[in-house]
This record gives C-alpha cells, structure tokens and sequence, in this order.
C-alpha cells in the first residue's frame, strides 16, 4: 500500500471507530444538553448573573437615593433614619446622610465608593437623557478618530517606557512632511433622536458588555460619543477573539489525545500495530480527521465573527502544536489521571505563551513571538506580512515537526505498552533517537533538534520576567536561560548514562560534548538567521541570543557546559545530574553576564 | 458499606496520585500561576476595568491642541499629568503619527452657550496601550469640561437629579472587586472542577483497564469502590482550595472567612464530583464521560451563576465579609441536594455492581 492510501484507510477507520465509541451514547444527551443551554442561557440574560450580589452594604435615609442604586445588585440597601445610621456607621461600607456620602476608610470602602460613583453617574445619565433639549444636558459630544503610527518601536524595543516625555515648551516639531488636513466638519453627524436613542441604550454600564459586543462585531468608533462613553482602545479587546478561537481547538485536541490513549488502555492498539502499514501513516491518518475538524471548527468561527479567513493561516502551526502535543502527551501518560492533569499543565502553559504577547500586539515586537498576534493583527485589518508569519509561526511548526516524528518514531509496542514513568518514558523517547551504530551523529542531531524547544522555553521566561524591573529582569533572565540550556544540551547524554552506561568514557564524553556544543550552535544559527533576527535586536534578545557576535567563543561555552553536566554524570551517576546543571548553568551565566556587562556598560 | 474498605480505597487513590507525580503537576500549576499574578492583575484588571490602568502610569503625556479657543484649555491647565500644546491640525496630526504626541483634539468654534452641542474630535493613536491610559486621562478632562458647559446651559433643563456630595477617594481601588468578585471565586472553585474530572478519570479507568474484577475479588464491594474514589477526589477540594487562599493571602489579598468558604467549596464540590461519577458509571469510558460532563459542567455553571445567593456568590459574600449567617441555610440546602445526589449514587452502583460483578 502506498502511504497515502494507508493514511486514508486510517483516517476513515479512526473517524468510524470514534463514531461507534462516541455516537450511540452520546448524541442524545448531547442534544438535551444542547437544549438545556439554551433554556439556561436564557434564563440567566433573564435573571442576569449573581455573582457579585450584596458586596457592599449601604445606608440610607432617603428613598430617592435608594433608588439610584436600587437597580445594582452589588449593593444591600439599608433605610433607616439619619441618627441611627450615623449610630451604626461601621456596619455599612457606605453612609448617606442628606445628601453627604460617607464612605469608610479600608480597600472595600473605596471599591464601593467607586462603585457608587459609577451607579451616580449612569443615574444622572439617565435623567438627563429625558431632558427635551438634549444638547444642554448633553452639550458636549466627542467624535473620536483613530490614526494608525507610522514609525516602529524602537524606543520599546530597547525596553524604554512608552511614550517618555521631554518636558519643553515649544510644541514638538514632526520630522516627515506635513499634509494638509481639512478641520473636521462641524455640521451635525446624526440626529439628536439617535443620540438620544443610543443613550437610552448604553445606560447599563455591564463591564463584560463590550466584550460581548466586541464578537457580535459593533463598533464604536462610527457614532459621536459623551465623555462619559469614552473607554480605552485597550490591546485586550482582541484578547477575547484568541480565547473565542483557542479553548475550541484545544477541546478538540483532546479527542485526539484520548484516542492514542485508547489505543495504549488494554494493548488495544495490538491489531493497529501488526496491520501492514507504517508508523507514519498510522499517526498521521489517526490525526488527520481531527486537524480537519479544528481546521473546520476555526473556518465556522472566523466566518461566524466576519473576521477575514487569512487568520487561518496562523492557526495552522497551532493546531498542529496542540495535536502533536496531544500525540506525546496520549503516549506518555500511564493513566487516565496522569493524562487529565498533564494536559491541564500543557495547555495552562501554551496558553500563556499564545496569549501573554498578544496583550502587546501594537507595542512590542516580543509580540510577534505568538501567532496569535498575527490574528489580532489580521483582525484589526492590519494583517501581516509573510516575513511576520514566518517569525511568528517557524517555532511552533519546528517544534510540531520535531514531535511528530519523536511520536511516530516511538508509536511501537514496546513504548506504547510500557509502563514506565513519565519521566522515564521522556527518557526512553530521547533514547530511541539515539543510534547505537553512529552515537555522535545522533547527539549532534538531537542537540540541533532541542534548538527550537529551547528557544520557545526562553521565549516564555522572556514573557514571564517582561514586567519584572528591569535590572532584576535580566538577571533572572539569564540564568534561566542559561539553566534551561544545559539542561537542553544534556539530556542526551543523560539518556546515554542510564540505557548505555558503558558508553560513558572519558574519550566519548569529551566528543560527545564537542558534538553536542556543535550541533546545539549549528541549529541555534540556523533558526535564529531564518527567523529570529528581528528580536535579537531588542536588548532582551541580546541577552538570550547573545552568542551571535562571534562564534568560536560560545561554541568553547556549549561544550564546557556539556562538560561539566557529563562529567557530574561520569562521576557521581544519574543522581548527580541536578547539581551538574546547576553548575553548568552557573558556569553558563557567569559568562553571559560578563558579556551583557560588556554590552551595557 | 464498611467505612474501612472505603478508606482503604481512598488511601489507595491519593497514593497512586502522588507515587505518579500527578500532583505535582497541580501545585506546578498553581505556582505557575501565581508566578503570573502580577501580569494577571495588571492584564486581566484592565480588561476587567481598563480606566484602572491610568493608575499605573506617572508619566505626562503630551497633547496636540487645535481649532478654536476654549475653555477647554483651562481645564487641561488643571492636570499637571497633561501638556497642552497649540499646534495646527495637519502638525498636530502628524506629531501624533510620530509619537511625538500622544493625543490631538480639535475643538470647533461653537461658543458654550449655543443651541447646537459643542462637537470635539478626540485623535488617538489606533489599538494601543499608550493610547489607552491617555484616553482615561482625557476622558476626565472632558467630563469636566461637560460639567462646566452643563451649568453654561443649566437654565435650559428641566429635571434635577438627586444631589450627593462624594468625599475625595484619591483615585480609583478597582482591584478590589476584580479580585473578590471574580477572582477569587473562580481561583476557588477550580479545584472542585479538576476533582469532578479526577473522579470520571478514576472510574472510567477501571473500566477501560479491566482492573475491576480484581479489585472485586476482594471483600470489597462495587459501592465500597465508588464511594472511596469519591472520597480520596473530595478530600483534595479543601486542601487544593486552601492552598488558593494561602497564596492570595502571601500575595496581600486576606480573605475573610476562610473555613466557611471552604466548607461551601467542598460541599458545592462534592456536587460536582458527584454528578462526574454518574456520568461516569453511565458510560464507562473517558473520552465520552469527559465531554458529556464538561458540557454539562457549563449549562450548570450558568444556571447556578443565574441563581441569587448560588454558592459562587456566598463565596465572595464571605471573602468580603458582607454576609450574616444566611449562607448556613444555602449550605445546608446544598448539604440535602449532595445527600440526595450521594443516594441516587449509591442506589446507581449497586445496580451495576450486581448486574456485572
């Protein structure tokens, strides 16, 4: 059979197998499920949601102003008179008396103050949106314009504050040529019944609300507004598309997961693995139907948000992430339990590494580390460029790359079956990689293989110590960096010490090293010339990256560090693996800092 | 059913969690998490309540004036966070496309007393986070300037809304209701989530592994089983919720009645776990179990969330110290449901534990 007409018969025979497991029983419920969704849904737009009901209690010894916040279930009302209130003024968070508010002095004093504050204004709001002449209780509109900048960050990029001022007199003088710009035109834009109507409207001021409204596509920004409307163009609206389009593919991901389970749960795979077909065409056909169905699935909700379809194509390398990740996780897992909280863990992480630099999307380039960012983008209309896709997503497609083949290399009896531990089956995994004929090749290989693991590590540390000080940053910085490279380099050599300790000479541990320190500095240039060279200009990425100026020397570093993690394994065995990594972490900061304190100083 | 056995099989469950690791993987989580705090606030806040990101900014931002004269400029003489300066609308435009300001408004001739509203086009950088903070800035210059333009025309309205004088509050606390109302609630229940799929993992587990017979072979029965399954899942909602409250705490965020809220939280867990062990010992097999009860896990959630004094309310009722002891009566309504729920399981796997044994 050739491989495409098996990867199909798998296909049809996954999608049929996962039809008789699933529909029979399922379909039913589902549909009553379906049904009661939507009668709950109802019911809570009906009943609105309680979770913040009686936060704050309030006093009051006026009817009238208990109506103003009679509509916010945040607030228990209390009327009494004004004596007795003031009596027991510290068994309410809020006192009003004749008119006078009093609020007490803690951090839930102020945040119903705040909240008080807001219900005042919608109550004045309101009132004044029934006034007849409008334009005095509404006498000032605001027309707001976005214009799109035009130079890029290179201020941010070198990790300066946004926007730092310089305190002048005389107005800044723009460098590039002014146009000329006729004055906005003072004529009335609409109606003063639509206004009036729109006021009625926005009068419940739900802080999910533009949330919401922000997937069913209105916009703001095409009518005139009252000051009080105004609200921040923040980066986050976005934010909510990425996790409308995330949690969906990550659901379905895990179908896929649990298959490969299933084919581990009881040897059912058995028949699977003796059918005349290969390995690859086993994995791949089982996972085609489910890429298909995220493909779908994305498709429906990018046509469904009228997004433009090109936000497809960011999406790919991230389907293929989680479905490879899906395939090592299913492989890995030795039960059910294990298998639900490492893949909580998983997609906790994944999700901080796709979501954390979008919040960045228009003001950092460490923004483009996600793919997602390039759906904000293309969302925004802004869309991106092939260069962008290619920085963006090249991580995420070598590392799904690498996984599949680690998955297809290992979908074998004896891994499949075995009932190691986690830990060791990640062992094992490496193991299988290394060839016992041509040990050197294999230890270059890998170590240019953990390049972009490597980097996604570090990109991840980046976003984790983004808004930590700045010295501080670094620092931390560095030595994870430093720390998670070596542990990167050495885990080869690891899977060496514990299946073939015979291995482990002095003379095979100074080439292996050598080779390991190459290959790990062969693939580091290789990806970071192809994709990361825009990052490496900002000062973070100097320091993570830092290796680029001259060759030689971090090549002496790589394999000094493989040193001495392999001479710790040499001498004391596997249990000495930990302290050898931190001491080749040390090793490996030390020297780094004393590059950065070349650059900086 | 001897509480023996099920203690038994409990202590067996909580070993197999830890001699896995699993649960390392949970409190890895928790610290990841955690280790996330400050860019969850600063992140989730804003978009929570973007106006509290101003707070975060000590900078002063320039702004591009342009058109008429008014007393809009006064007002912007009041804030010291805010440099105005009076630039040409083309300039001005294309200082801000360089960032060399931060913001522009064009302000009409219209004179304040006017029949017609005075109409000011506000220019912003698109989509970004400098824009934001300086959008709240202006936002209140220009509520001023409503303010003053409103008593301009005051003789002009007919309504007069209730008067209330604010005290000084010095700046927005928005963190406040952000972490009790919302945060801390979700933080807290999420344990009782992840028992409720442990459970279904548990069970299903013996099923799809033919581990059942064996363990049946002893003197333990099928319902002896279950129940220890449920157990060793309940057990972790306290200790996991209590850990969740002691990393809020180490993060300066106190929260008060602790041990009430963690009663609610395992009684309301017990719930769910319950209703995971139904769907379950209904299907016996994980990748069906586990979607029919996430499924169900949402239409639950948005009824109970619809619900007055829903337990997820109660816990930030009891966080922010604002509830006497009527939560005891929705405890113990939630104690009956979970009595009633822990019959229906009891009756549930007796049934299946005689039809195959």
């Amino acid at each position: 059979m050739s491989l495409l007409s098996s990867i199909r018969t798998i296909a049809i025979w996954e999608i049929k197998r996962s039809m008789s497991t699933m529909g029979k029983g399922i379909l039913p419920l589902a549909v009553v499920l379906l049904l009661l969704l939507v009668l709950v849904t109802a019911f809570a737009a009906e009943s609105g949601l309680h979770l913040q009901d009686g936060m704050y209690r309030i006093g009051v010894d006026d009817p009238d102003t208990a109506r103003i916040v009679a509509s916010d279930t945040r607030f228990v009302t209390y009327l009494d008179d004004g004596a007795s209130l003031r009596e027991n003024r510290f068994s309410y968070d809020i006192v009003i008396i004749n008119g006078e508010v009093y609020a007490v002095d803690t951090d839930k004093g102020r945040a119903a103050l705040n909240t008080l504050e807001r219900d005042y204004e919608s109550y004045v709001a309101s009132v004044a949106a029934a006034e007849p002449d409008l334009f005095a209780a509404y006498p000032l509109w605001i027309d707001l314009q976005y214009v799109k900048s035009e130079i890029d960050f290179l201020a941010t990029q070198s990790g300066q504050q946004v926007g730092a001022p310089v305190e002048t007199k005389r107005p800044p003088t723009p460098s590039l040529p002014v146009e000329e710009v006729t004055p906005p035109s003072q004529g009335k834009l609409t109606t003063e019944e639509e206004l009036r109507e729109h006021l009625i409207e926005s009068g419940d001021g739900q802080p999910l609300k533009r949330y919401t409204s922000l997937i069913s596509g209105e916009s703001t920004t095409d009518r005139l507004l009252t000051p009080s409307e105004l609200s921040p163009p923040l980066p986050f609206d976005t934010i909510i598309l990425v996790f409308v389009f995330i949690f969906p593919l990550y659901f379905t991901s895990q179908f896929f997961m649990m298959s490969v389970m299933n084919e581990r749960v009881g040897r059912a795979g058995e028949a699977l693995l003796s059918a005349p077909v290969r390995q690859a065409a086993i994995v791949v056909g089982k996972a085609l139907p489910y890429f298909t169905i995220m493909i779908l699935i994305a498709a429906a909700i990018t046509l469904f948000a009228r997004a433009p379809l090109t936000i497809l194509l960011p999406l790919i390398p991230v389907i293929l992430f989680f479905l490879a990740n899906a395939l090592i996780i299913g492989m890995t897992s030795r039960s059910f339990k294990e298998l639900s909280f490492v893949s909580i863990f998983f997609s906790t992480i994944a999700t901080s590494y796709l979501f954390f630099p979008t919040v960045f999307a228009n003001t950092h380039v460490i923004s483009i580390v996600s793919p997602l960012t390039l759906v904000v983008l293309a969302i925004q209309g802004d869309g991106f460029t092939a260069m962008e896709y290619l920085y963006s997503t090249a991580l995420f497609f070598a590392t799904s790359i690498i996984l599949f083949y680690v998955g297809i290399a290992n979908f074998r009896e004896e891994h499949l079956f075995s009932e190691r531990r986690l830990t060791s089956r990640v062992v094992d995994f490496i193991s299988t990689g290394i060839s016992r004929n041509h040990p050197h090749v294999s230890l270059f290989l890998l170590a240019a293989f953990m390049i972009p693991f490597v980097f996604m590590a570090e990109m991840l540390t980046l976003v984790l110590f983004f808004n930590i000080p700045m010295p501080l940053s670094l620092l931390l910085l560095t030595l994870t960096a430093a720390v998670i490279e070596e542990f990167a380099k050495s885990i080869g050599l690891y899977a060496i010490a514990r299946d073939w300790p015979g291995f482990l000479t002095v003379k095979n541990l100074l080439i292996g090293a050598t080779v390991t320190g190459l290959g790990f500095l062969v693939g580091e240039k290789l990806l970071l010339f192809a994709t990361l060279a825009q990052i490496t200009e900002s000062i973070f990425g100097s320091i993570l990256f830092l290796s680029l100026q001259a060759l030689w020397m971090p090549l002496l570093l790589h394999i000094a560090g493989v040193l001495i993690t392999g001479g710790f394994l040499l001498l004391g065995g596997r249990r000495a693996y930990a302290p050898g990594i931190v001491a080749a972490g040390i090793v490996h900061s030390l020297y780094n800092l004393y590059f950065i304190g070349g650059v900086l100083l | 059913m001897n509480r023996r056995h099920i203690n038994l099989i409990a202590k067996k469950e909580i070993a197999g969690l830890s001699s896995e690791k699993t649960i390392v993987f949970a409190i890895l989580l928790q610290v990841f998490i955690a280790m996330f705090s400050s860019f969850l606030m600063v992140g989730l806040t804003a978009m929570y309540d973007p106006e509290s990101i101003e707070g975060y900014s000590t900078v002063t931002y320039r702004v591009g004036y342009a058109g008429a004269e008014s007393p809009l400029i006064d007002q912007f003489a009041k804030r010291d966070d805010l440099i105005l300066y009076r630039m040409d609308l083309g300039e001005a435009l294309a200082a801000l496309r360089e960032r060399m300001v931060s913001a522009v408004v064009y302000v009409p001739d219209t004179p304040p007393d006017a029949e017609d509203p005075v109409t000011v086009t506000l220019y912003l950088i698109q989509n970004d986070l400098q824009s934001g903070v300086v959008n709240v800035k202006i936002k209140e210059v220009l509520q001023d300037y409503e303010e003053q333009l409103r008593e301009i025309r005051a003789d002009r309205l007919i309504y007069s809304p209730v008067e209330l004088n604010f005290p000084d509050s010095g700046g927005g606390e928005s963190f406040f209701e952000f972490v009790y109302g919302l945060l801390i609630p979700l933080l807290v229940f999420l344990p009782a989530i992840v028992s409720a799929a442990l459970i279904i993992d548990l069970i299903t587990e013996e099923y799809q592994r033919q581990t059942l017979e064996t363990l049946l072979s002893t003197p333990i029965t099928f319902t002896e089983v279950i129940w220890g399954k449920i157990a060793a899942c309940e057990v972790l909602v306290p200790l996991q919720a209590g850990a969740w409250l002691i990393l809020l705490w180490l993060n300066g965020i106190p929260v008060n009645n602790a041990m009430a809220i963690l009663l609610h939280v395992s009684t309301s867990g017990l719930v769910l776990i319950l209703l995971g062990a139904l769907v379950a010992l209904h299907y016996r097999e994980r990748t069906s179990a586990q979607f029919i009860f996430s499924t169900a896990l949402v239409v639950v959630f948005i009824f109970v969330m619809a619900v007055p004094y829903n337990p997820l309310n109660l816990i930030v009722r009891l966080a922010v110290d604002s509830i006497g002891p009527t939560h005891w009566l929705v405890l113990a309504l939630v104690a009956a449901a979970t009595a009633l729920l822990g019959w229906a399981i009891t009756v549930y796997a007796h049934r299946v534990g005689e039809k195959s044994p």
